[in-house]
């Protein structure tokens, strides 16, 4: 009997320490964005208070408005969407092309190829910068749409070819030679078998690059100038009457802008990032 | 075309978009970075000549240079080792049994789903002295605390190597995690019915088992150091002095800003050098832990 509540007692404890826990890492990563959130609708100037005003008394959207008015926001937001989204369509396609190319077909220079594009992920962005940057001018690519398109989907080909090239290798090629024996041609077996069944691997695919896209700063940064898209004007905002040298009140309204979509996201596609980092196991 | 012929031309059909565009945007140029990097290139004050092994030599003269490889060395070393402790730590917190696992891992996606650069402007003002976060949380405990953490030298490197863990930390303790969820709870039984207490069978068979797991991250993990960019441009600019300036930001710098592109091209190479040892040591090691 003594030692039955020695054990309650014990596991009590135990269920408390994982609350406890679950408890400071949820405010160690919490605290900071929601404090993001607040100071973007607070007014500018009760923006140098001490100690910080957690709960603003006169919440105002002023920065926002601000925002749309004299820095172009909505323009920015359409940018930034035309090339992520163009970017996911185009890379999905190609990528899938090429995973099931990877995955069904063995030669030595198909595997050289493969070992190629994996090796690229070696590859940091500032190695390739300068002369990049000066073939894209000379090719009249630099700041136009298709540029960045072309240098976004490149930056997420390897991590995507990984992903879905493992993902083909996994479905059973008897599925596809029962299709070639009732006589199906090689495209039909690539749309109707093989697509169909990688479906949650490029949702999957699609959901982390994304992300990946509206992480993607130095690109924009670098090879375009007038097109701006919301991860790099975060750090071209211009100044209000603000002695500190940084914008604050704008900073945190344009952070919020990029995080509030970005954390709904997460919400709702929880098990399928989890699955795709576990997949990949290297973000591009 | 016979049968035969189509299907060998068929993977290559398949393969060649993104073949191309992989070759396009890394092979060229990597080349043309190699060739810049013997020449001296400094487009402000218009000159361009062959210097052979020059850039090569004035990057051990250059002190910028030299106070950027010193911090690069200390953010990844320290970086990196809490990057294994605390995210070991975190990936059992992860897996632990509990009702609130399903927040737990959505809440700790966000900070690796949002954008470097967003990190590091709130960091700029959460790290200052009068106004910013940190200072106030502390403020809580000692409210007499004053401190400017990005104009000292010291303070500023533990604000930067902060933020990169903030912003790393969760994700590579999801892949903690992942590596974890092998491990078969069968091991487990047997160890508890042989008399092993939980924290004997953490480090007798958790921590043996996660080691090749924990090594096999490093290798990214410390390559993303390495090339760390996005933070250290948005939070500190390098400052004070360049005393938070990483390689691939002054790569950036020389390359587009002060317009050296032949000294910036050496450095480039330089790093990919670093880079390549790096990943090719490691590998062997890990071979040599596997036999």
């Amino acid at each position: 009997m003594k030692h039955g509540i020695k054990n309650n007692v014990y596991n009590y404890f135990i269920k408390i320490g994982r609350w406890v826990l679950c408890a400071i890492v949820s405010f160690i990563i919490l605290f900071p964005v929601y404090w993001i959130f607040i100071s973007s609708i607070t007014p500018p100037g009760d923006l140098f208070k001490t100690p910080i005003d957690y709960f603003p008394n006169n919440p105002t959207l002023d920065s926002y408005i601000f925002l749309v008015e004299n820095v172009g926001l909505l323009s920015k937001i359409w940018s930034t969407v035309v090339i992520v989204g163009l970017t996911i369509i185009i890379s999905t396609l190609i990528c899938v092309m090429g995973a099931y190319g990877f995955a069904r077909f063995k030669s030595k220079g198909i595997n050289a190829a493969f070992a190629f594009i994996i090796a690229t992920m070696l590859i940091p962005e500032v190695v390739t910068a300068r002369p990049l940057y000066e073939f894209m001018q000379k090719v009249k690519l630099f700041d136009t749409y298709p540029g960045l398109i072309i240098l976004y989907i490149s930056a997420i080909t390897p991590f995507t070819i990984l992903v879905l090239r493992n993902f083909v290798t996994d479905i059973p090629l008897s599925l596809e030679e029962a299709g070639a024996i009732d006589g199906a041609s090689f495209t039909q077996r690539l749309f109707l078998i093989v697509l169909p069944l990688m479906r949650p691997a490029i949702a999957t695919v699609c959901i982390i690059n994304f992300i990946t896209c509206l992480n993607n700063f130095f690109t924009p940064l670098y090879y375009a100038n007038n097109i701006q898209v919301l991860s790099v004007s975060i750090v071209q905002l211009p100044l209000r009457n603000n002695m500190y040298g940084m914008p604050w009140d704008l900073v945190s309204a344009m952070g919020w802008i990029i995080l509030f979509p970005i954390i709904i996201f997460v919400a709702i596609f929880e098990q399928q990032i989890m699955d795709g980092i576990m997949a990949g196991g290297i973000k591009a | 075309m016979k049968e035969k012929d189509l299907k060998r031309f068929i993977p290559w059909i398949l393969i060649l978009p993104v073949l191309l565009l992989r070759s396009f945007t890394t092979i060229y140029p990597i080349f043309k970075t190699i060739y810049n990097s013997f020449f001296d290139i400094r487009v402000l004050s218009g000159v361009d000549e062959f210097t052979g092994f020059g850039n090569y030599i004035n990057i051990f003269k250059d002190d910028k240079t030299l106070a950027t490889f010193e911090f690069t060395g200390i953010f990844v070393v320290v970086s990196m080792f809490f990057h294994i402790i605390l995210g070991v730590i975190l990936g059992l917190i992860l897996n632990m049994e509990f009702k609130g696992r399903r927040f737990l891992r959505t809440i700790v996606l966000i900070p690796w789903a949002m954008p470097a650069v967003v990190t590091g402007m709130a960091a700029k003002w959460a790290f200052n002295n009068d106004y910013g976060l940190v200072n106030d949380f502390i403020r809580w405990f000692n409210p007499d605390f004053q401190l400017s953490w990005l104009i000292h030298k010291n303070t500023a490197r533990i604000a930067v190597i902060i933020m990169d863990l903030w912003k790393d930390l969760p994700f590579f303790a999801i892949l903690i995690l992942s590596g974890l969820q092998f491990i078969s709870n069968e091991i487990y039984e047997a160890a508890r019915v042989d008399g092993a207490s939980g924290l004997k069978s953490f480090f007798h068979i958790t921590l043996p088992l996660m080691l090749k797991n924990i090594l096999m991250l490093c290798i990214p993990f410390t390559l993303w150091r390495l090339t760390t960019f996005d933070l250290v441009y948005s939070m500190t600019s390098g400052g004070p002095g360049e005393d938070t300036s990483l390689i691939a930001y002054r790569i950036s710098m020389e390359a587009f800003t002060n317009l050296n592109i032949g000294f910036a091209a050496a450095l480039a190479v330089f790093l990919f050098i670093i880079m390549a040892v790096f990943s090719a040591v490691n590998l062997k090691l890990m071979n040599k832990l596997e036999d």
